[in-house]
């Protein structure tokens, strides 16, 4: 098991290594010159040479022990974010938006889990029944319809027409109430999608020999539910939770834009937008490892949970 | 349809059912829950109410875009400058209420003292000038201002390390801080730069009086001080190094409480500034309209000041609404709610007792052309075609609810070099603010209409663009004609114009409407133009780089002089400068040192409508608008009159705290379905 | 119980995958009670979504022949700005007065080729590359795991956003990118990662069985091993997750419009959306109702189909 766990550790240095050169690679590919953003309107030629030689931007960006790329490499290592185009911290910036984005995304996440799998376990006990075609509708509505009309309407209705909730982020509020809204409308949004796939899970389970011969033995409906089927359906129920936890820091990008949140997610997408390549590195640097670590862990699940599965 | 054997279909089961599945969950999970949940609560701490002395005047004011930085020698966005505003001085500043816009001494003991040969200024400051209280000084007293804080405030623009946004104000103008500049360049960081090397064309002769040395007259360096070269404490930047962009120390009425980065900005009082008193005098109207109630009496009136960052129109409107904000400017969608079609308040605003004031912005809207273009640049009857197809009035009416002015030049009409219309627009209703100069608006002038024919290509005429467009045609095959050798040239074929790329800066809504309306109308002249849109900086990137062909855009003044509009098409400012058009033409330039060197004068303001006039001629852009800004507040904000230049407002504002509370309580007190139907907008028909 | 309605008739002999898929009605009620509901739902679901297909070919096809239809002349001013739905006009107007429901019409042309466009490029990057990670291990399957397990690592939405933004003013293959060309250039080339590990693990599967190993004895070469053998046998897995993807790249198009990436210069269901944000405030919600329900529509005919497809097509049902 440790050997196993030490030869996946080994390989994700090559996929870090590799995430460190794609976000290197797409930013000195892409166009537009960070030069000439730092050195304001109106800067001269001049000056925003002057800009390039001061940030760095003017060295080779590989083939020298002082290479941008190796520069690049170094500060990442150390987690050395440094300082965003506007002089705050990155570090800083980071570390505030983590409490909004994990405000929301947490209990989204969670209402979201708790909903569909009781859902799910339930409509493997009442198969066939009104409740089944009812659950079907909801998944598969709520799968059609793009999440942007969800947000919407949610908001339209919700928080400006009938004022239950506040519209728009408030420094004044609680933070709680703020995310209220945005919770309530992501489960919704949410839920379609993930239904499907638990009941799916539920149902192909349920297929199973296994439990036709546990009903043949007489057991409750109760009993063959958590004791074999839930415990079986663990194994893609685990790996999906554990690959969505990553995804849990950034943010979710849609709802905080809308509502203003100051997240992570929001960050995000304004230091894309402002090309602020410093925000960007560390945002992307700090996710693939979550996520390589959350993989990881996935993996490790699944083999702890599965006595078949072997570790090769 | 089958029922599976031993499931029970009671409801009770169900239940008990359901009761199975949480605890089941909760057996696996439970740790990894209670983990998450204290995580949550210990998050919902943050954006915890500040704390409120109940007797405190308040004033909550709307930023609608985030703010980067506290540093005055590196602000970028006004939004910034509005909050830096209330906690820096510079040495100058605008009276609040004269207008036209006239420049009073702040920090700066009276106005300087200008050489003969426009080249030397000396300027006194104030004594007993206090920093604020911050743990920068020693024993924690902020000491008192001197000249050298100023002379400092300017080095560290000039300094290469410390990259200041705002170096290009400064370049070549004074002597002796180019050279301090290169210093800069031999030191290896910010830090290592000694600031008590001499500059030449800065000296102290002692500690209240400032002699700054020019290297060429520069009438506008006046208007620059009001709002540049602050006083800023060495003290400061050294305790706090990179961190001073939101530790600010300065001299002015407000200091930063709490900065809540993207959220909002608080600031207090400051206990210890100085004796500063309300103008006495102002313009006619002032008096009726209450402004000079307080006239002598010591600012500033309110406690404490808040910003909220809001991007989004929609919650803006709505805090207003709420009372929580005091002043907004109208957002377009919202404008029918609040202006009828006759441009007064419309009841439901009346009934709230809220307020308007017009207010014109020294703005310009336009179209730009890359005259370095293959295709536009030599093809002068395309670019006017272009200009001509344009239905500003239209565009005016959907976007800016009808309440702007068409742009005929490029100068606006807040400006005294401003050439009066020749063609009437009708007056702007409501009470006027920011008027500089009466202007011909009662009705054409007969005498003028003659310059009509002077305004070539800056208004709409649809017949004259589609004419102009088989010009453009004929020229443009002609020229891909040349451009092939003698044995492949076809005829002079009336080729069609290749497609034009219009680029906009923002992927907004708005901007994507904009862009729509700009298609359509080049398309009915017959032109083929395909819209980008692009994030700022990425457009701003395009325009300094020579790639954009016609770009929209819109330049602000930064003061009541032309020449903040003139420099834009001076050839040494060409990209990645100012001068996005690519212009050049030595006799606009000509023209244009020669006025810049004048004072204020007659005889400038007609080499300023001269220098207006080559340009209309040689159409390097197509002007469209000039922004007017339709503001509400609430009653209980007193004292308040927009500025087009001035953003350290604030201290003049006061608060009348019953008025606020009695309109909460209004707001507060019906129930949820009447506030329905009470602040339900009408429907636009 | 439950699991008689499971059992699978076993398929006669002679009869490929793909036929006998087709001919049987549902085996599972993994969707519906019953068989024949299902194959009704199916069969409807495959009828609007070939009246979609035909809706947008129509208009690309009248595009570029400059029929004078109704949809290609979707920026025609048809009445006054902001007119509510009535007799007159289905789907209200615009700001500009134009036809809300040309302006749908036309939007599933843009949507569907985005849509079509982007599940071809990740087709044909995710698949030939898993086939030959599967096939020939190694090293080559260590890089092609390597790169995308670098890919699925970065945030999605930032990949899009670098790719369009690197994309936009280049040339490829002669032909001038464009914005929303751009847009579902960046969309394949980020989600071909799923469909490359479907097909590796797959093809790893498939790779041991018996036919593999005649057809290699009999010395076929590997490239036609792959393409005549095992491939069409994997192909069942591109075709649902075909359907699957479609709608999320339709959905996608629609959050890519939010962001400002997206057709800039044509009507789409996103922009629509979009403009919805401040149009709701002036009490106009034509536009948002108009796209959504188109969304809706084929989103659900899909999502039903694909089911009703994976039903049919999945060979793990046969095997009892």
């Amino acid at each position: 098991m440790t050997t196993y766990i030490i030869r996946r550790l080994l390989y994700t240095i090559p996929i870090v290594f590799g995430v460190l050169l794609l976000t290197f690679i797409l930013f000195k590919v892409v166009p537009g010159d960070p030069a000439i953003q730092i050195a304001g309107k109106g800067a001269s030629p001049q000056v925003i040479e002057e800009v390039r030689q001061e940030y760095g931007l003017s060295k080779p960006l590989f083939l020298s022990w002082d290479s941008q790329f190796l520069n690049h490499l170094k500060n990442a290592l150390t987690f050395d974010f440094g300082r965003a185009l506007d002089r705050e911290q990155v570090i800083d910036k980071i570390k505030r938006g983590l409490g909004p984005s994990l405000a929301i995304t947490i209990p989204m996440f969670l209402g979201i889990l708790i909903i569909s799998v009781g859902m799910s376990l339930f409509v493997a006990f009442a198969r066939g029944t009104v409740w089944d075609v009812l659950v079907v509708v909801i998944c598969v509505a709520g799968m059609s319809i793009p999440y942007l009309s969800f947000i919407l309407f949610g908001q339209y209705f919700l928080a400006y027409k009938w004022w239950i909730f506040p519209v728009f982020f408030e420094p004044d509020l609680p933070l709680y109430k703020c995310a209220a809204l945005p919770v309530l409308i992501g489960v919704a949004a949410g839920l379609g999608a993930n239904l499907h796939f638990y009941r799916t899970v539920m149902l192909d389970e349920m297929r199973n020999d296994y439990v036709r011969t546990a009903f043949a033995k007489g057991l409750s409906t109760k009993r063959v539910l958590f004791k074999h089927v839930l415990k079986n359906a663990m194994v893609p129920i685990i790996t999906r939770v554990t690959l969505t936890i990553p995804y849990l820091f950034l943010g979710s990008l849609l709802l905080e834009r809308f509502f203003g949140i100051p997240g992570l997610g929001y960050l995000m997408v304004e230091a894309t937008s402002s090309r602020d390549y410093f925000v960007i590195n560390a945002m992307t640097y700090i996710s693939a490892i979550l996520f390589v670590i959350f993989n990881l862990l996935a993996d490790i699940c699944y083999a702890l949970v599965d006595p078949r599965v072997s570790f090769e | 349809m089958t029922r599976h054997e031993g499931c029970p279909s009671s409801i009770f089961h169900r239940l008990s059912f359901c009761r199975g599945i949480h605890k089941a969950i909760k057996d696996y999970a439970l740790k990894f829950v209670v983990l998450i949940s204290i995580s949550v609560i210990l998050f919902t701490g943050c954006g915890a109410d500040p704390n409120r002395d109940p007797n405190e005047l308040v004033i909550h004011s709307v930023l609608p875009s985030k703010i980067g930085t506290l540093d005055p020698g590196n602000w970028e966005s006004i939004y910034e400058h509005i909050v830096l505003a209330q906690i820096f001085e510079p040495l100058y500043e605008y009276h609040y209420l004269k207008r036209p816009y006239e420049v009073v001494p702040l920090l700066a003991d009276g106005m300087p003292q200008v050489s003969d040969d426009m080249l030397i200024y000396t300027i006194k400051i104030k004594n007993g000038v206090y920093f604020h209280d911050d743990p920068c000084f020693q024993d924690g007293k902020g000491r008192e201002l001197k000249a050298s804080d100023f002379i400092y405030s300017l080095k560290r623009i000039a300094n290469i390390r410390y990259l200041s946004k705002n170096w290009w104000l400064f370049e070549d103008r004074i002597v002796g801080l180019d050279e301090f500049r290169e210093y800069t360049k031999t030191c290896q960081s910010e830090e290592d730069v000694d600031y008590c090397r001499p500059v030449e064309g800065m000296q102290i002769p002692d500690d209240y009086t400032l002699v700054i040395k020019l290297k060429k007259p520069w009438p506008q360096l006046i208007y620059v001080l009001t709002y540049q070269a602050v006083a800023l404490a060495k003290e400061a930047v050294d305790y706090y190094g990179q961190d001073v962009i939101s530790h600010p120390v300065g001299t002015g009425p407000f200091m930063l409480k709490t900065w809540h980065r993207g959220s909002y900005i608080d600031l207090v009082r400051n206990p210890n500034f100085r004796k500063d008193y309300y103008p006495t005098q102002g313009q006619q109207q002032d008096a009726e309209q209450g402004l000079l109630d307080d006239a002598g009496e010591t600012m500033p009136f309110v406690d404490r000041i808040i910003f909220r960052i809001i991007e989004e129109d929609q919650p803006r409107w709505f805090l207003f609404l709420r009372g929580q904000i005091d002043n907004i400017i109208i957002p377009k969608d919202n404008f029918g709610q609040a202006i009828a079609a006759s441009m007064d308040l419309t009841p439901a605003m009346t009934k709230r007792n809220i307020r308007f004031n017009t207010f014109r912005q020294p703005s310009t809207l336009y179209i730009g052309f890359n005259l370095e273009d293959k295709i536009l640049g030599a093809n002068k009857p395309l670019r006017e075609a272009i200009s001509y197809a344009l239905d500003r009035a239209k565009y005016i009416e959907l976007f800016w609810n009808s309440r702007d002015e068409i742009a005929h030049g490029l100068i606006p009409p807040v400006m005294n070099s401003y050439n009066p219309l020749d063609l009437p627009q009708g007056p702007v209703r409501g009470p006027q603010a920011g008027m500089a100069w009466p202007t011909a608006r009662d009705g054409p002038d007969i005498k003028k209409m003659g310059l009509a024919i002077l305004r070539i290509g800056q208004r709409y005429d649809p017949e004259k663009a589609e004419q102009l467009v088989r010009q453009a045609q004929k020229i443009y095959g002609l020229r891909q004609g040349l451009r092939l050798s003698s044995a492949e040239r076809p005829q002079p074929s009336r080729g069609k114009l290749p497609t034009l790329k219009l680029s906009m800066a923002g992927t907004d809504i708005m901007a994507r409407q904009i862009g729509q309306f700009w298609q359509r109308c080049l398309k009915d002249a017959g032109l083929d133009v395909e819209v980008e849109y692009l994030d700022l900086a990425t457009f701003l990137n395009k325009i300094r780089t020579k790639s954009a062909q016609m770009f929209y855009c819109l330049w602000t003044a930064d003061y009541p002089d032309a020449e903040s509009f003139l420099q834009l098409f001076h050839s040494k400012n060409v990209s990645p400068g100012v001068n996005s058009f690519n212009y050049r033409s030595p006799e606009f330039d000509k023209l244009y040192e020669k006025a810049s060197c004048m004072p204020d004068c007659p005889a400038r303001v007609e080499l300023y409508r001269q220098a207006e006039q080559i340009i209309i001629r040689d159409c390097p852009a197509a002007f469209i608008n000039h922004p007017v800004a339709y503001m509400l507040y609430h009653d209980w904000l007193g004292n308040y009159k927009p500025h087009a230049f001035q953003f350290g407002l604030v201290k003049y504002h006061k608060i009348d705290k019953r008025k606020r509370d009695a309109y909460k309580e209004l707001v507060k007190g019906t129930p949820f379905r009447k506030k329905m139907a009470k602040w339900e907008p009408k429907k636009i028909k | 119980m439950n699991n008689q309605q499971n059992k699978t008739e076993m398929a006669p002999k002679g009869i490929s995958l793909w036929q006998d898929g087709l001919r049987k009605p549902a085996r599972r009620t993994s969707l519906w009670v019953g068989g024949l509901h299902r194959r009704k739902l199916a069969m409807a679901s495959f009828v609007i979504i070939v009246v979609y297909f035909l809706l947008a070919g129509l208009i690309y096809v009248g595009e570029i022949f400059n029929w004078q239809w109704a949809a290609v002349k979707w920026s025609e001013q048809i009445g006054k700005q902001y007119q509510p739905p009535s007799a007159q006009h289905i789907f209200g107007t615009d700001i500009f007065g134009q036809s809300v429901f040309r302006k749908t019409l036309y939007g599933a042309k843009i949507s569907l080729t985005v849509a079509l466009c982007a599940s071809f490029v990740s087709i044909a990057i995710g698949v030939p590359l898993g086939a030959l990670a599967g096939y020939f291990r190694g090293i080559i399957d260590d890089i092609i795991v390597w790169i995308y397990s670098t890919l699925s690592s970065i945030p999605y939405i930032l990949l899009i956003l670098a790719f369009a933004v690197v994309l936009r003013d280049r040339t490829l293959f002669g032909h001038k990118l464009t914005g929303i060309t751009s847009v579902y250039l960046a969309i394949g080339l980020t989600s071909w990662v799923g469909l490359c590990r479907l097909i590796r693990g797959e093809v790893i599967k498939h790779k041991e069985r018996q036919y593999v190993l005649a057809a290699r004895s009999y010395g076929c070469s590997n490239s036609r091993i792959i393409f005549r053998h095992l491939l069409p046998n994997v192909f069942h897995l591109v075709i649902i997750d075909f359907s699957i993807r479609f709608v999320a790249f339709i959905h996608a198009e629609v959050i890519l419009s939010f962001l400002g990436l997206g057709e800039a210069n044509r009507p789409s269901w996103g922009a629509m959306i979009n403009d919805a944000r401040i149009e709701m405030s002036r009490g106009v919600w034509w536009q948002m109702a108009a796209a959504t329900l188109a969304i809706f529509f084929i989103s659900l005919a899909l999502n039903i189909f694909g089911d009703a497809l994976r039903d049919c097509l999945d060979p793990k049902l046969r095997i009892q």
